[in-house]
């Protein structure tokens, strides 16, 4: 007796198992397949419900004495069997992705794989803000540097102005410092013409001035002579004709 | 190198020049032969030959000459002291030298040595580094040389920024040294003056002067093609220093700039300036503070631009603080 309701109670539990396997995965399905899980699900909740019959009449055959633990039991799977229907019904009218795919009429991909899309989209982005700040950020700084080359550049420019000034003057001075220098080397000629061609009752010390006078051309040459140097030397060349 | 040797064997020279001028003569009798001199120099010149005329030259060579070593150790010495690194004594010997060289009449020579003293007294004493470098001033503005006094002009201006900070007196010795620059056809050289005597009169208030002396300054650098980069800045300070007298007149300056050199027109600067017109006409702070900053982060202000602008915002804070 209690083996036939052990034997009940494995197929019991072989049923129920597979039940609850097709109740899981009737939400994912959808259409023809759907219908015929459904339909199985039935047949094996029929199974199920006859299973306790048995098991029942089972039950009530044992003596009074041991059937208290065979009615637990039996309470339990009764329990079990109306859970499952319950679950049964309810994933029926279950929502789920699949149904919502095909109302979107997107492919089939699931709730799992779009959201690892999305994060991939997200981290795209933020790389790309990323370097978008760094980009204004060297361009910026660019920026900087230009301006504070365009003010080196209007310093040297204008150091630059003052030179060409200097130089410009420098380069008037030499010019007129030459012409000093030719005419006072054409004075000192003539001077040395009168002394040659008037007999020379002059002291010596006029000849040494003289020499001395023409050895200091040359090396005026290299330092600043002034015209007054020039104007005393005309004084003296007419002090002497 | 062995200074304090060097520092004895200067007071040697020192004290052996001393003697020597003193053995030619105290000053008195030096006033007297130079008469003596010129005198012989006239008889030379007309041609009569004397016998106690060239007895004359001979003492008067022989004293000339002594005053001339006189000189030369007492530059010498100069140099010793200053390898010494004993400015004040290297600046007492060039000044003395100076005065001999004044005293036998080369000027040119006894300018250098004042100069040189200037420069010994610089890093020791500045008020007579000043006195030092007026007198060689007055010598060449004496001789004409206006070039060179206007650059001891600068250098004593300088001393005065720095070490005695006696604005008023650079701004003057800055602005003489502008005339002479002028005078002698530099203008890059004026200009680089004028502006330093606008940005210290700015700083003391003096507005107007300041104004002039920019728009001035920035007009002529306009058509230079070297120096018109520089144009803007000169500008952008004056229409500053208008903006602190008076709102309307900065307004009718910028106007005005924007006329004469469109340039201006596309700067940072005069951007900055409108802004910060808007913000005062509505005597918002926060925009003035803002406006400054963005300016700041891409281009330093210095210190003259931060006075300025400071004294901008103070203006727009009073005129707040009155209408409360």
């Amino acid at each position: 007796m209690s083996s036939d309701f052990e034997a009940y109670e494995q197929d019991f539990g072989t049923l129920t198992a597979e039940i609850t396997n097709k109740i899981g995965r009737i939400p994912k399905l959808g259409g023809e397949e759907k219908t015929q899980l459904v339909l199985n699900v039935d047949k094996q909740l029929e199974e199920v419900r006859e299973l306790m019959e048995q098991m029942d009449l089972e039950v009530r055959e044992i003596p009074i004495q041991s059937r208290g633990m065979y009615q637990n039991r039996l309470k339990s799977y009764k329990g079990e069997m109306e859970k499952l229907e319950k679950d049964f019904k309810r994933s029926r009218i279950a929502y789920s992705d699949e149904v919502r795919n095909e109302l979107l009429g997107e492919d089939a991909g699931s709730s799992e794989s779009q959201l690892i899309k999305l994060r991939e989209e997200r981290a795209h982005l933020l790389d790309n803000t990323e370097k978008l700040e760094r980009s204004s950020r060297r361009l910026e700084a660019g920026y900087q540097i230009a301006v504070e080359t365009e003010q080196v550049g209007q310093e040297i420019l204008a150091n630059l102005h003052t030179d060409r000034e200097k130089i410009q003057r420098s380069r008037d001075r030499l010019r007129e410092t030459d012409a000093n220098l030719g005419k006072s080397s054409r004075i000192l000629t003539g001077m040395l013409r009168s002394f040659t061609n008037t007999p020379p009752q002059l002291s010596p010390i006029y000849v040494s001035l003289l020499s001395l006078l023409s050895m200091s051309l040359s090396y005026l040459c290299l330092s600043a002579i002034s015209p007054i140097y020039v104007s005393l030397l005309t004084l003296l060349s007419m002090s002497l004709s | 190198m062995d200074t304090s040797g060097k520092e004895k064997e200067a007071m040697q020279l020192m004290a052996e020049a001393d003697k020597k001028v003193k053995s030619s003569g105290s000053h008195s009798f030096s006033n007297w032969f130079y008469r003596v001199r010129s005198l012989t120099e006239r008889c030379v010149c007309t041609g009569s030959r004397r016998g106690d005329g060239s007895l004359f030259r001979m003492t008067l060579n022989a004293i000339q000459s002594k005053m001339k070593d006189a000189c030369e150790m007492y530059a010498r010495a100069a140099n010793m002291f200053k390898m010494a690194k004993n400015w004040t004594a290297a600046g007492n010997a060039f000044c003395q030298g100076a005065r001999l060289h004044m005293q036998l009449q080369n000027k040119l020579d006894s300018a250098t040595s004042f100069v040189d003293a200037g420069n010994a007294y610089k890093k020791a004493d500045p008020q007579e580094a000043i006195n030092c470098l007026n007198a060689a001033i007055d010598i060449y503005t004496d001789m004409g040389r206006f070039t060179i006094a206007a650059k001891h002009h600068i250098t004593i201006a300088e001393v005065y920024e720095s070490e005695l900070v006696d604005i008023e007196k650079a701004i003057a010795h800055y602005e003489q040294a502008a005339d002479y620059y002028k005078g002698e056809e530099s203008n890059s050289s004026a200009n680089k003056c004028l502006l330093k005597v606008g940005h210290y009169s700015a700083q003391l208030e003096q507005y107007p002067k300041a104004i002039e002396i920019y728009e001035q300054v920035a007009t002529n650098t306009m058509d230079n093609p070297l120096l018109k980069y520089n144009a803007k800045e000169y500008f952008f300070k004056a229409s500053l220093c208008h903006f602190i007298v008076d709102e309307l007149n900065a307004k009718l300056a910028i106007e005005k700039y924007e006329e004469m050199f469109p340039a201006f027109a596309d700067s940072r600067e005069c951007k900055l300036l409108k802004k910060l017109l808007d913000a005062h006409e509505e005597q918002n702070c926060e925009a003035f503070t803002e406006a400054v900053k963005e300016f700041d982060s891409i281009s330093r202000l210095d210190q003259w631009l931060t006075t300025m602008l400071l004294r901008i915002k103070k203006t727009i804070q009073g005129d707040a603080g009155d209408l409360k």
